[in-house]
């Protein structure tokens, strides 16, 4: 047998296979590190700050479960929320998430580590990112081999489609649910290769920490019974089978009706029947088994065939029946726009005015798994190859996965593991193949010559790897040859391959390819670090611009405002918002809301979308019938900031259209052209409309009496401005980004802030144009 | 009784030494064109006996200023000239307005020619005829002039403001049509035979113009009021006067043609009295919840507690200058609110506690932020208003039943689950060693 | 579980059924016909519990859901340990002993009834 390069024979077996695993344990230790440090971007470029919208509800939600307890927190009852309708917190929210954070911080203060919850909050996601490039280990090395299960925690550690979701202050579900998601299945796999009921029972209980966690919980429901019913379909049925799902199913059904949020969804809903069904299969296919190998009979066999397929008619129908009358929740609106894009738009506007909820744009594939993306359907089609059950699933997901990304933005996040696992599947087999130094039989010379040529070059290679390994994540590579190393040694793989005809010839061939992955993998890492820190490192709660001389701005105008409201208007006051601030008024101002990100009233959004959109008149009985004594306006025009109230007026009008068609008519807010305008030439409803008003209010003061240009539509306002009867100015923030306004009603002196420095700073923003381009673009992939 | 006597010693011209204090404040403003100022000598001793600090000024006078940096510097103001046409810059329709605000309380007395107080008048629902065009009535027969009517109270009068409804009124003014807010209190309406009219009966088609244009009718009936009260929702008030003779000596003085005294001193008094805070004004001293066969008031409630709500209401005493718990109310309500009341229920007064007003009852099976609300608005009493927030909550995780008796069959079926579990567990293991013991060999195979 | 179809002839059923009954008593070690025994028990608490909620009352829907679910859980996890100890299966659970197998489902069996037990009441 003869070798590209020359491998030290003197070492021991037990030594090699030692040092595999020291460097295994170093090198995931490495990736963990990579994988915190790359998502602290976000505390480093701002502070330690919670990010975006949902994760600040979470966050408060945490606080009251470190200071009252779990049961209060069950019990909570926010009365701030949903102004008057308030809302039972405890039976409405994944608890997973708030809970291990109440438990980390509790065994932190056990240890006197006075660690402020916050800090616990912020830090969750990356320190659980870790966790999940170890269980995406766990998990390609059931598919491959210790190597591919390497290359896998290293690219899911720091691939931005999971960061996106993981930064430092990302404070979401998100945040351990992926951990949970790969956990589970990697369990799945385990029991399913064993044929074990303990790891049944360990996919269960993680599958229980998975539905109390993320509503997404639904896919794993899914994904498991879809791979048994394939393999069933293709004979693959085993008594392993039967175990791992069995086990699996009774107890982790069982388990997730423990949440309050859940309830009996598990065994009343369209999306849990198809785990039901196949558990129902599974017993039927098992009883059948058990019979066939006690009787042979011909004729009995067919009976018995007969039977489980009238059976499985039989359930199908009596679900079909059962949907129908009513027992079994029908498919919800957010499902049935998984499959058809249009029908989000159509029937619940709600769900398509979020932007998460958008299909992805192709762009942000590359964007979120750069040449990932590319070695994907490699890794895909090399499972096909092997094909086992646990291939089988890789497969499953991928499929799955892939089409539902493309459906939806947030669901990136359930692709990207599986891309992760795939790539490094493919990526590991191309190492594997060229750096395995065993060279094929051919012709002697041709042989002798190559070795003779580059055996001193050989060792070299790499060595020169090793060095360019510094950077963690690439590190994971470099265990390729070792991993072969340990095979030769151990000679399971390779020790009897001394007369393979198909191989690779010579050092060069091997030096350009693995040369080449490196710099692919290299680039890799560029590629996410830039994305990382430009692109989802923006907490959205702080905006951040550069100056002309290249330093950063810091546009703080939301906790401005928000501070505003805290610091000087009564506790009880409410406020009345868009929804997509609900969370941060009251996470960060304390103050009563009428609608948060929690969209579980529509009427109440839509009647906050009708208040907005008509008149003053038809709007003020609203407002005081729900006690509202401030409404805040979010408005970007002055500074170009997209994300503004106008730019999602749209949305407030379809959603009111959908519950007062007669009032609210979404054509009334155009141009006869059908234009979407706020100049001279927008429509008397717009210009009358609540909206358009507060956000236009004084706004040509700002230009000396001038028509003044709004940045984000690019287009002058009228002359003369809008004039307020029933409502008044209380408060707008330096960038005019918040503005309040509070009801007449209310009967606190009038507060008049604008600050005269405002002026300056609107100048200076206004001389440099293209920062605020550019600001606005680093906002865009979050709204 | 006492009003009784209170007439005699005005109407004698002695000094009272009866003082009768206004809820809000002493100090009064008195704006009146200077040549016209002891026209009025009675009323202002008058209130001067009562206790008020009276401070005259002119209307052109720059100062003193009726507000200063949006503190009002007076409780109540009184506005007699009425002819004046220019008034010093602070005093201007929306300073009056924000004086309301303020929670000053005004009396305005108009006249037929157009000032900038007529042009105010609208703003509170009062339809003016045009100027110069006071009300006439040739009934009774008199040798005053049409213009000069004696109007006795009648029982569509704001009996409780007029203490005495026996004399007749003297006015001369404008009357004026009444709009439909629900603020205003009419507190003396013109005799049903007169009307608004040029003096001198000349043409009568500007009236009608204008009468049609308003839309309202001609200005004439017992639909016209002279004496017209307004309640601002802050609880401020404002009495509009159709003409300023009324408050004069000399009207004062006068006796009818039967022989009856003049009653304008009384219905001057009765004017203030109402205006400047003396007589019908109530107050929520506090409000109290809590659950039945509890004292103290709970953050939050669940559905279906049984609740009670108490509410304390005094009454201002003019006498004694001092507010006394007051029982009087029986039309009282309690709503419960969230967005619409779910619960609308009698507040009735508990006649074992003066002043006390308590009801029970149940909680609506809804959760959410709800209100306690008491909403009194009676023409002429200060308006009533309490909203108290408090949040009602499903019950807790451990507020249900936990144990059936319906779920026994479920539960016989989990324990005998786990028995037989145990059971079948320990059996297992003993055949496990069992076999062992018998079968070494075999056992050995298996393991 | 599965009941044993409709029977195109009784005739043949029956001959069918005696020809497994035979098989069965004949072809199982005695320590499975004590795990069938076991399943057999469980699989006729279900039904009683499953009968009862349909015929009379599915009142406490959770109490039946944790009696029902705490039956059928019962029920795969000895099924599992059936397979798992017959040596008809050996070669397909080469890294479940045995022993193995009975702490598998003893610790299933447990997390189990934790849960039937919270979900109880």
């Amino acid at each position: 047998m003869s070798t590209a390069y020359p491998i030290p024979s003197d070492i021991s077996p037990a030594t090699v296979k030692n040092t595999a695993s020291l460097l295994r344990i170093v090198a995931l230790s490495l990736i963990s590190g990579a994988a915190i440090a790359s998502r602290l971007f976000a505390v480093i470029n701002f502070e330690s700050i919670i990010h975006e919208f949902d994760p600040w509800f979470n966050y408060r939600a945490t606080r009251v479960l470190a200071a009252k307890g779990f049961y209060e927190f069950w019990n909570w009852f926010d009365p701030t929320a949903w102004y008057p309708l308030g809302r039972v917190v405890g039976g409405t929210v994944y608890p997973g998430l708030m809970v291990t954070s109440g438990v980390i911080y509790n065994i932190l203060h056990f240890l006197n580590l006075p660690v402020d919850i916050r800090n616990v909050c912020v830090l969750l996601a990356p320190g659980f990112s870790a966790l999940t490039a170890w269980a995406t280990y766990m998990f390609t090395k059931e598919m491959k081999d210790e190597s591919a299960g390497l290359l896998a925690a290293a690219f899911i550690g720091i691939v931005p489609g999971y960061i996106s979701r993981s930064v430092a202050g990302s404070y979401d579900n998100e945040a351990i649910a992926i951990f949970l998601l790969m956990f589970t299945f990697y369990c799945w796999i385990k029991a399913l290769k064993q044929g074990s009921a303990l790891f049944g029972t360990i996919a269960a209980v993680f599958y229980f920490y998975m539905v109390a966690a993320w509503g997404g919980y639904v896919f794993i429901t899914n994904m498991i019974p879809l791979h048994a019913l394939v393999l069933v379909l293709m004979g693959r049925f085993s008594d392993r089978l039967y175990v791992a799902y069995s086990s699996w199913y009774a107890i982790g059904t069982l388990a997730s009706m423990q949440v309050p949020f859940v309830g009996f969804q598990p065994v009343s809903t369209s999306e849990h029947m198809g785990a039901l069904g196949v558990f129902g299969l599974l017993q039927i296919v098992a009883f059948a088994q058990l019979v066939r190998t006690h009787v042979s009979s011909q004729q009995f066999q067919k009976l018995l065939f007969g039977s489980v397929v009238a059976i499985g008619v039989l359930g199908f129908f009596s679900f079909i029946f059962l949907t129908y009358k009513g027992k079994i929740a029908p498919w919800t609106g957010r499902f049935y726009s998984l499959w058809d894009t249009g029908y989000a738009k159509k029937y619940i506007p709600i769900i398509a005015s979020v932007s998460e909820h958008q299909p992805t744009a192709w762009p942000s594939f590359f964007m979120d798994l750069q040449f990932l993306i590319f070695l994907f359907p490699a890794g895909v089609v090399l499972c096909f190859r092997e094909l086992r059950d646990e291939h089988l699933f890789v497969i499953i997901y991928a499929v799955m996965a892939s089409y539902f990304a493309g459906v939806m933005v947030r669901l990136m996040l359930t692709l990207t593991p599986v891309v992760c696992v795939a790539s490094a599947v493919a990526l590991s087999t191309l190492l594997d193949t060229y750096i395995d130094p065993t060279e094929p039989v051919a012709d002697d010379d041709t042989r002798s010559e190559a070795d003779s040529t580059v055996t001193s070059n050989g060792s070299s290679a790499p060595s020169k790897k090793a060095k360019k390994a510094a950077a963690a994540a690439v590190s994971a590579p470099s265990k390729g040859p070792l991993s072969d190393l340990v095979a030769a040694a151990t000679g399971s793989a390779h020790a009897g391959t001394g007369n393979i005809t198909t191989g690779i010839f010579g050092l060069d061939s091997r030096g350009v390819v693995v040369l080449n992955v490196v710099f692919m993998l290299m680039f890799f890492v560029f590629h996410c670090t830039w994305v990382t820190s430009n692109a989802y490192s923006s907490p959205s709660v702080v905006l951040a611009s550069t100056n002309p001389d290249g330093s950063q701005h810091i546009i703080d105008d939301f906790r401005e405002a928000y501070y505003w409201l805290r610091q000087n208007t009564p506790q009880d006051a409410v406020v009345m918002s868009w929804w997509d601030y609900g969370y941060q008024i009251a996470g960060m101002a304390d103050r009563p809301t009428l609608v948060d990100n929690n969209t579980w009233n529509n009427t109440h959004i839509a009647t906050v979308g009708k208040a907005m959109s008509s008149s003053e008149e038809v709007a003020y009985p609203i407002l005081r019938k729900h006690d509202v004594d401030y409404v805040l306006v979010i408005f970007g025009g002055l500074i170009g900031y997209s994300g503004d109230d106008i730019n999602k007026f749209l949305w407030m009008v379809r959603i009111a259209q959908g519950v007062w068609p007669e009032e609210i008519q979404e054509p009334n807010y155009f141009t006869s052209q059908g234009e979407y305008r706020i100049d001279d030439r927008a429509s008397q409803t717009m210009k009358d409309s609540l909206m358009y008003k507060m956000s236009y209010y004084r706004f040509n003061e700002l230009f000396g009496g001038n028509p003044g240009t709004d940045r984000v539509r690019q287009q002058q306002v009228p002359k003369e401005g809008p004039t307020l009867d029933y409502l008044d100015e209380a408060f707008t923030s330096e960038n005019w980004i918040v503005s309040l306004f509070p009801s007449l009603s209310y009967l606190a002196p009038h507060h008049f802030f604008r600050s005269t420095s405002d002026a300056s700073n609107c100048i200076c923003s206004r001389n440099s144009d293209s920062d605020f381009v550019s600001m606005s673009l680093l906002v865009l992939p979050r709204w | 009784m006492f009003a009784l006597k209170r007439v005699l010693l005005l109407a004698v011209g002695l000094a009272s030494l009866v003082s009768a204090t206004s809820s809000t404040g002493n100090s009064v403003l008195v704006v009146v064109e200077p040549k016209r100022q002891d026209d009025f000598s009675m009323f202002f001793e008058g209130l001067k006996d009562q206790g008020y600090e009276l401070t005259f000024r002119q209307p052109k006078d720059e100062k003193p200023l009726i507000a200063e940096y949006d503190v009002a510097a007076f409780a109540h103001v009184v506005l007699l000239a009425s002819e004046t046409k220019n008034f010093a810059k602070d005093i201007t329709p929306q300073s009056l307005v924000d004086l309301l605000r303020l929670k000053t309380n005004l009396i305005i007395a108009l006249s037929t020619k157009q000032t900038p107080l007529s042009l105010l008048a609208p703003e509170f629902s009062l339809i003016l005829p045009p100027p110069g065009t006071p009300l006439i009535s040739y009934f009774p027969k008199r040798d005053e002039p049409a213009s000069l009517v004696p109007i006795t109270p009648t029982k569509r009068d704001a009996t409780q403001i007029i203490s005495d409804t026996s004399k007749p009124i003297w006015f001369s003014g404008v009357p004026q049509a009444l709009g439909s807010n629900p603020q205003l209190v009419p507190i003396l309406h013109a005799p049903a035979e007169s009307f608004a009219s040029e003096i001198d009966g000349g043409s009568a088609d500007a009236l009608v113009d204008s009468a049609e244009k308003g839309g309202e009718g001609l200005w004439a009936g017992s639909q016209l009021s002279v004496v017209t009260g307004f309640q601002t929702l802050d609880g401020a008030r404002v009495t509009w006067v159709g003409g300023v003779d009324l408050f004069s000596d000399e009207l004062a003085q006068k006796v009818g043609p039967d022989g009856l005294k003049s009653g304008n001193a009384a219905f001057a008094r009765d004017i203030v009295a109402w205006t400047f805070q003396e007589s019908l004004v109530l107050r929520i001293d506090k409000v109290e919840h809590h659950r039945v066969n509890e004292t103290g008031p709970s953050e939050l409630y669940t559905t279906n507690d049984e609740l009670v709500f108490n509410a304390y209401i005094s009454k201002f005493n003019p006498k004694q200058g001092s507010w006394e718990p007051y029982s009087g109310i029986n039309d009282m309500q309690l709503e419960f609110t969230m967005l619409d009341p779910h619960i609308r229920t009698a507040l009735p007064p508990v006649r074992s506690v003066p002043g006390k007003y308590s009801v029970t009852f149940r909680a609506p099976d809804r959760h959410g932020v709800f209100k306690f609300v008491v909403d009194y608005k009676r023409k002429g009493w200060s308006h009533l208003h309490s909203s108290v927030t408090v949040p009602i909550v499903p019950p807790r995780h451990d507020g249900y039943p936990r144990f059936l008796s319906a779920a026994w069959p479920y539960y016989a079926g989990a324990i005998s689950t786990s028995i037989a579990f145990f059971l079948f567990s320990a059996l297992w293991l003993a055949g496990e060693v069992r076999e062992s013991a018998k079968r070494p060999g075999k056992a050995g195979k298996a393991e | 579980m599965a009941p044993k179809s409709t029977p195109a002839s009784s005739e043949t059923a029956f001959n069918a059924f005696n020809t497994l009954w035979k098989a069965y008593r004949d072809g199982t070690s005695d320590r499975l016909k004590f795990i069938d025994s076991f399943l057999f028990f469980l699989m006729l608490s279900g039904i009683v519990q499953f009968a009862y909620c349909i015929l009379v009352s599915n009142f406490p829907y959770n109490a039946f859901l944790a009696g029902f679910s705490s039956t059928v859980g019962q029920f795969v996890l000895a099924a599992s340990l059936r397979s798992q100890v017959n040596p008809d299966n050996k070669d397909e659970f080469k890294d479940v002993s045995p022993e193995r197998a009975f702490a598998d489902f003893a610790l299933g069996s447990i997390v189990l009834h934790f849960f039937v037990y919270n979900f109880l009441g």
